[in-house]
């Protein structure tokens, strides 16, 4: 049946050029190889994302008088409607997880280097629009931590020079975090933020099948040296580990919606006093806990705007890695980028677990 | 003018507080040379007597009067212009002295009493003092030559009266209760005062009513609407709540309790209405167990075994304890089932309205019915019943989602082996 699907589309699309693609594609196999799996398993996790998420369009109301409710109605009278939340939930975080764990592992293996530029400015552009993705969903459900949460940090966008006050006005769709910056997040996340998603992952799918993956630095010496580096088959190899890697995700996902459903909370109400303890989601705690630590003045400029223009230059820094890391390609990486790497993951690290630990 | 004014309330309005307060500061002056030229303050302050000079210190210290432009003389009389006290207080002057008993009415009421001078000072306060204090126990015992009673200064004191409003003052409400006590704890100055029913008068009050939920509610609360004496026995117009008024006067907070006891066979038969089982001043804080036939309750005072009220006080109360045990129960069912990540908003209301209903029930007691009681109780069962099976729904629910991630985690499991099995056996392309 399969075959004759498969003969009757290429008799009208010639696939023969697609067959032998896959057919002929291999993946180098040696011992950093893991960490090829971590794109693959942050794709599907894009995929659930999607999935999920056009599941809960079919119930989920945009607005401050709504929204609430309607989450509160999915995951208490909607059949499955509390798995379909809480996969969501967990797999948007995991998401940005593995999204990291895929950045720092390119990073550390200087991925990046040429001629695979482009591929690596892609996936930055992507962990930020997943970032983008965390920020706008988190107000979507209307509840109050989510509410004050946001309130901060749209007010941060405020310390930006010049165009601040703008920004904020922009971001919440007037003075304060209302209704309207409900509506305004709620069309940035289903809409304009997948529509770039798709164009970039695209972008950066077709840059990886182009160019096939990339070996470390100490991998590709071996090579030169002589030594031959074993492949594997794409297909179907290294496409049923893949599959498996994703099988275990659902599985840890499924185990998390179960076992630790994401909370609710209370409605959020405009007119209540700001509750004690409140905080971003993890992935901007360490941000969170900087901005709160820099003092008011710094050598006469603003704190809030010096930490701002700070995490602004360091998103640029990471953007154009690959031109910075010039000699990565000719098998010596920057010491000092890669000692910028580890204080940058150990920064994350420690300030998280701080502003966990000080909310 | 002002550049913080101008910017804190706008030029215009910032224009007209500057014009008043030019007129304040212009008019000042004018009222301090009339205090200054009372003569009587110039004496009596520096007056080796205490008794002579408290009273003058006290009325220049804080005084409501004295605030507004009242000196020594609209009360005691005499000539302020006068420097010899003889001449001073020349019977010509109209100087009256100190006034006590009935004069002290008289000097109050002179202006208190009067609507058009009171609307002057105070448009919304009563002018009726007079009259109710001439219906109260101590204007009766005044009437009848009883000098010891209370009399206007008693209460709100001579010099440096304060408003009611002000928390310094005597009859601000948490100091009521001191304020009369001063006189009714005091067991010398009650001797020889009788209750109605001819025993004497107790001197022990206050310290029940500091035992009382009323006091609490008052002075731990902050409740300040709380009950102090004036609440029931009233102030101006003060005695005690007689036979058949206690209901009324429990009432006036109490309102549902005090129609539903209107309606009982126990207001027929009550002496003392309320009081028969809540006590007056020691109101503690009541609890299910004065229902019932247990020893503590207070039924077993009067009915016994067999008897119709014996059976429905224990009807009643096993029903109250019903609901209570259905609510705890349903609450604890709820609970696990949050704890398992089930939503239970919708349920933790409806027990909130089953508590009601509990809270209904120990209204509708009041009436001594057992049936209204059993109906509302009813009623609040139905709310736990309700609650209870969506309870077990929701724990269902749990134990089919725990089912079926056990069942997709093995199926997940097998399929891993399988792929793992599969990659095995796949060669690696050299």
């Amino acid at each position: 049946m399969t075959q004759q699907v498969f003969a009757w589309l290429d008799e009208r699309l010639d696939l023969s050029g697609l067959r032998a693609f896959v057919a002929e594609k291999t993946v180098p196999k040696h011992r950093h190889s893991v960490w090829y799996y971590m794109g693959g398993i942050t794709l599907f996790l894009v995929g659930v994302q999607v999935a999920t998420g056009i599941l809960l369009l079919l119930y989920y109301r945009p607005s401050a008088g709504e929204a609430f409710e309607s989450v509160q109605f999915i995951v208490s009278q909607v059949q499955f409607g509390w798995l379909i939340r809480n996969v969501h939930a967990w797999s948007a975080n995991l998401l940005i997880l593995m999204a990291f764990v895929h950045l720092f592992s390119t990073f550390f293996l200087r991925a990046y280097r040429k001629p695979r530029e482009l591929t690596w400015v892609t996936g930055v552009l992507l962990l930020f629009i997943m970032l983008g993705f965390g920020f706008s969903g988190y107000l979507l459900p209307w509840n109050e931590l989510a509410f004050f949460a946001t309130k901060v940090g749209t007010g941060s966008a405020g310390a930006v020079p010049l165009v601040g006050d703008f920004m904020v006005r922009f971001l919440r769709g007037g003075d304060d975090v209302t209704g309207a910056t409900l509506t305004r997040f709620y069309g940035i996340h289903v809409a304009i933020l997948p529509a770039l998603t798709t164009v970039l992952l695209g972008a950066h799918l077709l840059f990886i099948q182009r160019q096939g993956m990339s070996v470390p630095p100490s991998v590709e010496k071996r090579e030169k040296a002589g030594e031959t580096i074993s492949q594997e088959p794409f297909f179907p190899n290294y496409v049923l580990h893949d599959v498996m890697w994703w099988y275990v995700s659902l599985a840890v996902l499924a185990a998390l919606a179960l076992f630790l459903p994401w909370e609710l909370g209370t409605k959020a109400d405009a007119f209540a006093s700001v509750p004690a303890g409140i905080r971003p989601e993890w992935y901007f705690l360490a941000m969170f806990q900087t901005l709160k630590l820099i003092p008011p003045h710094v050598f006469g400029l603003e704190g809030e705007m010096l930490g701002v223009l700070g995490f602004s230059a360091a998103a640029g820094l990471l953007l154009v890695m690959p031109f910075l890391d010039r000699h990565a390609a000719d098998g010596r990486p920057s010491k000092v980028i890669t000692a910028a790497g580890i204080l940058a993951v150990i920064y994350l690290v420690v300030f998280t677990i701080y502003g966990y630990l000080a909310a | 003018m002002a550049t913080w004014l101008r910017n804190l309330i706008g030029p215009a309005r910032a224009g007209r507080y500057l014009l008043a307060g030019a007129a304040l500061l212009l008019a000042a002056p004018a009222a301090a040379q009339s205090a200054q030229a009372s003569g009587c303050e110039t004496c009596h302050k520096e007056h080796p007597l205490p008794a002579l000079s408290a009273p003058a210190r006290d009325f220049s210290a804080t005084d409501v009067h004295r605030e507004r432009g009242f000196t020594c003389v609209d009360c005691h009389g005499g000539d302020p212009n006068e420097t010899d006290k003889v001449r001073a207080k020349a019977p010509a002057t109209g100087f009256k002295g100190k006034p006590s008993g009935q004069s002290v009415i008289a000097v109050c009421t002179r202006c208190h009493s009067d609507a058009t001078l009171m609307r002057k000072y105070a448009p919304k306060q009563r002018v009726d003092q007079g009259a109710e204090y001439a219906t109260s126990v101590h204007g009766q015992q005044l009437a009848k030559g009883d000098t010891k009673v209370a009399t206007c200064t008693s209460c709100h004191g001579a010099h440096g009266v304060r408003l009611v409003s002000d928390a310094k003052s005597p009859v601000y409400p948490v100091n009521v209760a001191a304020t009369c006590t001063q006189c009714h704890a005091d067991p010398e100055r009650m001797k020889g005062y009788k209750l109605p029913d001819g025993s004497p008068l107790p001197t022990d009050q206050r310290a029940k009513y500091e035992n009382s939920v009323h006091y609490a509610a008052m002075t731990q609360r902050d409740d300040l609407s709380a009950p102090t004496c004036n609440d029931c026995h009233g102030n101006h117009g003060a005695a005690p709540p007689g036979v058949g008024a206690v209901t009324n006067v429990c009432g006036t907070c109490h309102g549902v309790f005090a129609t539903k006891f209107a309606l009982s066979t126990h207001s027929q038969i009550f002496d003392k209405g309320c009081v028969e089982c809540h006590s007056n001043h020691e109101i503690a804080k009541p609890t299910d167990a004065l229902l019932g036939t247990d020893k503590s309750s207070l039924c077993v005072t009067c009915h016994s075994d067999g008897d119709n009220g014996f059976t429905a006080a224990a009807g009643m109360r096993a029903g109250i304890e019903k609901l209570k045990a259905a609510i705890d129960r349903s609450h604890a069912l709820v609970a696990t089932a949050e704890n398992a990540g089930m939503a239970m908003d919708g349920q933790t209301l409806a027990l909130r309205e089953a508590s009601n209903h509990l809270t209904l029930a120990r209204t509708e007691m009041h009436a001594f019915e057992p049936k209204a009681v059993a109906t509302v109780l009813q009623a609040g069962l139905g709310i736990t019943a309700k609650v209870d099976a969506e309870g077990q729904a929701a724990m269902a629910e749990v134990s089919f989602r725990k089912t079926g991630l056990a069942v997709s985690l093995g199926a997940i499991l097998l399929v891993v082996i399988a792929l793992a099995l599969k990659i095995r056996s796949l060669k690696p392309r050299e």
